[in-house]
């Protein structure tokens, strides 16, 4: 569904990325795991187009993802759920929920959607009045789960969802992420620096660092390699 | 000293204007040729706190006005020659600025620029209260000099072009002494400045007392010149914005702004004024704040900046290329990361004991204890969010700990401000790098060298002396804005070494630097430690770190989980559960 070729992008000429290869299949998990600086936010904001690459190919289904506008990338059926939350803290969470479903198929499903939402993360239902602002760190990044959701995605991009969270918060987080995968079948593509958890919800994943996809491989393989302790704490 | 040289573009348009205006008979051309002068003294004043500091003031016609009244007032009740009340406006306008600034330096950005508001806004009324809507001076036709009421209007001019000049070569020497590099410095980054040995307080009042004492003495000078005063006219909001207006149209930061924007502006306004306003009234403003926009689209920063760059474009170029050819030579002489082989002693130089820190509910350090040996590298590391930076904010003085000691040298400095801690020997660099873009490397160091230095030549030599040792001196006299990222870190450390510290803080110098990159880096400041100065890093980057320290002390979640060895370290169980999890653990222990 989604696969990156070679890929290279950076801020004013300096590479962060380094001819990076990822490919997502219709329907898999695919972890993304790599120490601080490693490029994975970098990537991110490749796919969702705020950087441009200098080099590379991004295909999503068909379609050429590099010559469509950024802010048509959404419309494609790509939802962003972005590093630290960025929920609107001043608007109420049904009206975060709202703001995720501006895509014409978020409005289109809307009813279905947003029933299926408040089943998945039934604490948003309860809590469907209350300004975004005034939620825990751990309801903050439910809700922008399903600010994602709401735009009825293929792919859900989800970019450190267990920043800044209590161990146990971004394990039930972690949890959460499964259910929704299984019982929706949905295309997932997860970046994260807690790499066991990370790799256990995956089928797939990939290790970052400097730039450079160093490893890639299934949870059994990449849990075996000693490599992956080594890409971050050096030795 | 002062190079005369600096000076004589000032004095050769000083002399020009002088001989234009004496050429004038028409006097009231020769009231706009007054005021030029007039409103660029004003705007020099707001340039000399606002422009270099980055504090904008709206409210400096609170000391225009104070020296307005000082002259109208001083003659009508005490007879004085103004002569001798433009010196004492002054004094009063640099008593009101000390009055002023220092409750009101507390606040920052907008909320400074907002307070200084309201200070001529109630001044202004207090006058009115005081039944001092319209002061006419009084008429001395008996003593024109003693009283400064010149039949011919060029001597005002002439007066004005005298303190204008009087005023651009302050400005200068201040621009090029220590006083100017603390004031740009703390515009960059006042946190910096701080921890650089800069007692910013202290500076900034300073700046606010002369920039007021300015403004009073320019503001007695126009009242008389107009020989009326009301307080709209001096403590009005549209005196305040003419500071503003003359000084960013031509320029922040220069003391030619000021000068230019009110040669270009004063007149434009008075032209307009009488001819276009004469048949359309209101329509000079219109076509006055039309031009000041189209300054700020063309050029944001000022005219002189913008007049400065196009003219430095050409020779910028030739000279970008030309240090470009000696770089591999450079790469060549730091090669690899040499080995360790300093022997860390066993004096403590720096210890820590039980230091705490909550932001409310969050414990971001934790009970953390450890000792800094002579002539080590420690490295600090842990996951993100676990306390690194804020342990670095508690040692340099940035954040006062909830509990615990910080020692120097056996001595309690917790709690100290960072300036006091920086002269006790800790120099420290910054995550996010905020050089001064415009300045040369060299000029840019030797902000950190005020601390030790004694004399500005002394400053200068310790600067050139840091630089030297992160291999920089090629390249000292480009301009911040030309260097690379690697550069920018090396010349950061220069300024932290310019202050001699024995003790340095390095936070994340590493970051953003490809891999050669850091092992250049590296390199140096292996060198240093070599030299004799002790080091705490804290590092993201574990590939470089490993190579670089002696010693790890690794936090999580504010706490010392552990310390030693990086081969120990890096394979301590405690230490793999906070990078990877506790789950990666309980899996390997399988």
């Amino acid at each position: 569904m989604l696969r990156i070729e070679g890929l290279s992008a950076g801020y004013s000429a300096k590479p962060v990325l380094n001819g990076v290869s990822i490919n997502v299949e219709a329907g898999q998990f695919v972890a993304i795991v790599g120490p601080n600086g490693a490029g994975k936010t970098t990537l991110f904001k490749t796919i969702s187009g705020i950087l441009q690459p200098s080099a590379g190919r991004i295909t999503f289904g068909d379609a050429d993802l590099l010559a469509v506008p950024p802010a048509q990338r959404a419309h494609l059926g790509i939802a962003h759920v972005p590093e630290g939350r960025q929920v609107f803290p001043s608007l109420t969470v049904m009206e975060n929920l709202e703001m995720g479903a501006m895509t014409e198929s978020g409005r289109r499903d809307w009813k279905e959607n947003i029933e299926r939402i408040f089943q998945w993360l039934p604490v948003l239902a309860e809590r469907r009045g209350q300004f975004a602002g005034t939620l825990s760190g751990g309801q903050q990044q439910m809700l922008a789960i399903g600010r994602g959701l709401a735009s009825s995605p293929k792919l859900l991009m989800l970019d450190e969802p267990s920043m800044g969270l209590a161990p146990s918060t971004a394990d039930f987080i972690f949890e959460r992420l499964i259910d929704i995968r299984k019982q929706s079948g949905l295309t997932m593509l997860l970046v994260e620096q807690r790499v066991a958890e990370a790799l256990e919800s995956a089928d797939h994943g990939y290790v970052l660092e400097a730039g450079r996809v160093v490893l890639e491989g299934n949870n059994e393989t990449l849990r075996a390699d000693d490599r992956v302790r080594k890409a971050y704490l050096g030795m | 000293m002062l190079q005369f040289r600096s000076m004589l573009p000032a004095i050769i348009f000083t002399v020009a204007y002088a001989v234009v205006s004496l050429s004038v008979s028409n006097s009231y051309y020769q009231l706009v040729l007054t005021l030029v002068p007039v409103w660029a003294v004003f705007g020099l004043s707001w340039n000399l706190l606002s422009g270099y500091t980055g504090l904008i003031s709206f409210g400096h016609a609170a000391f225009f006005g104070i020296g307005a009244y000082t002259t109208a007032l001083g003659q009508i009740y005490f007879d004085l020659s103004p002569w001798l009340l433009i010196p004492v406006a002054a004094m009063l306008g640099g008593i009101a600025g000390l009055l002023i600034g220092f409750p009101t330096f507390r606040l920052q950005g907008h909320y400074f620029a907002l307070a200084m508001l309201a200070y001529p806004l109630a001044i202004l009324y207090v006058f009115e209260w005081l039944g001092f809507q319209e002061v006419t001076l009084p008429m001395k036709r008996d003593a024109p000099i003693a009283y400064m009421q010149f039949a011919d209007p060029r001597i005002y001019t002439l007066v004005a072009l005298a303190i204008m000049l009087a005023t651009i070569i302050l400005t200068k020497i201040i621009e090029q002494s220590r006083f100017g590099m603390a004031l740009l410095a703390i515009k960059q980054n006042e946190a910096a400045a701080e921890a650089a040995g800069i007692n910013t307080l202290a500076w900034k009042l300073r700046a606010i007392t002369l920039s007021g004492a300015i403004a009073a003495a320019i503001g007695a000078f126009y009242a008389q010149v107009l020989l009326v005063v009301t307080p709209q006219s001096v403590f009005g909001m549209l005196v305040s914005a003419q500071a503003l207006t003359v000084a960013m149209f031509g320029g922040v930061g220069t003391v030619w702004g000021p000068v230019i924007g009110s040669v270009i502006l004063i007149p434009l306004a008075e032209t307009l004024h009488a001819e276009a306003g004469a048949r359309i009234p209101g329509i000079q403003g219109v076509i006055f704040g039309f031009a000041i926009i189209c300054v700020i689209l063309i050029a944001p920063e000022g005219l002189f900046w913008k007049l400065r760059d196009l003219l430095r474009k050409r020779p910028s170029l030739k000279a970008a290329t030309v240090p470009d050819a000696s770089q591999p030579a450079k790469a060549a002489v730091t090669p690899f990361p040499a080995p360790r082989k300093r022997a860390a002693t066993s004096e403590v130089v720096l210890e820590v004991r039980n230091l705490s820190r909550s932001f409310g509910g969050l414990k971001a350090v934790q009970d953390v204890s450890f000792r800094l040996h002579k002539n080590e590298i420690l490295g600090i590391i842990g996951p993100n969010g676990a306390g690194k930076t804020t342990l670095f904010n508690l040692l340099n003085g940035f954040l006062r700990p909830d509990q615990g000691e910080v020692l120097i040298d056996g001595r309690n400095m917790s709690g100290q401000r960072p300036h006091v801690i920086c002269e006790a020997g800790i120099g420290r660099t910054f995550q996010v790098m905020r050089p001064f873009l415009r300045m040369s490397i060299l000029d840019n160091v030797v902000v950190g060298a005020y601390v030790r230095a004694k004399s500005e030549d002394e400053a200068r030599k310790l600067a050139a002396d840091a630089v030297a040792r992160v291999g920089l001196s090629d390249v000292a006299d480009r301009v911040a804005g030309e260097l690379s990222t690697k550069e920018l870190r090396l010349m950061e450390l220069a300024r932290a070494l310019a202050g001699q510290p024995r003790i340095l803080l390095l936070d994340e110098t590493l970051a953003g630097l490809g891999h050669g990159e850091a092992d250049e880096v590296v390199a140096v400041i292996q060198q240093l430690a070599r030299d004799g100065i002790t080091i705490a890093i804290i590092e993201h980057t574990m590939q470089a770190m490993v190579r670089l320290v002696d010693r790890f002390v690794v936090l999580d979640h504010g706490a010392v989980i552990t310390e030693g060895e990086p081969e120990v370290v890096t394979r301590d169980n405690r230490v793999i559960e906070a990078y990877l999890g506790k789950k990666w653990v309980a899996h390997a222990a399988h």
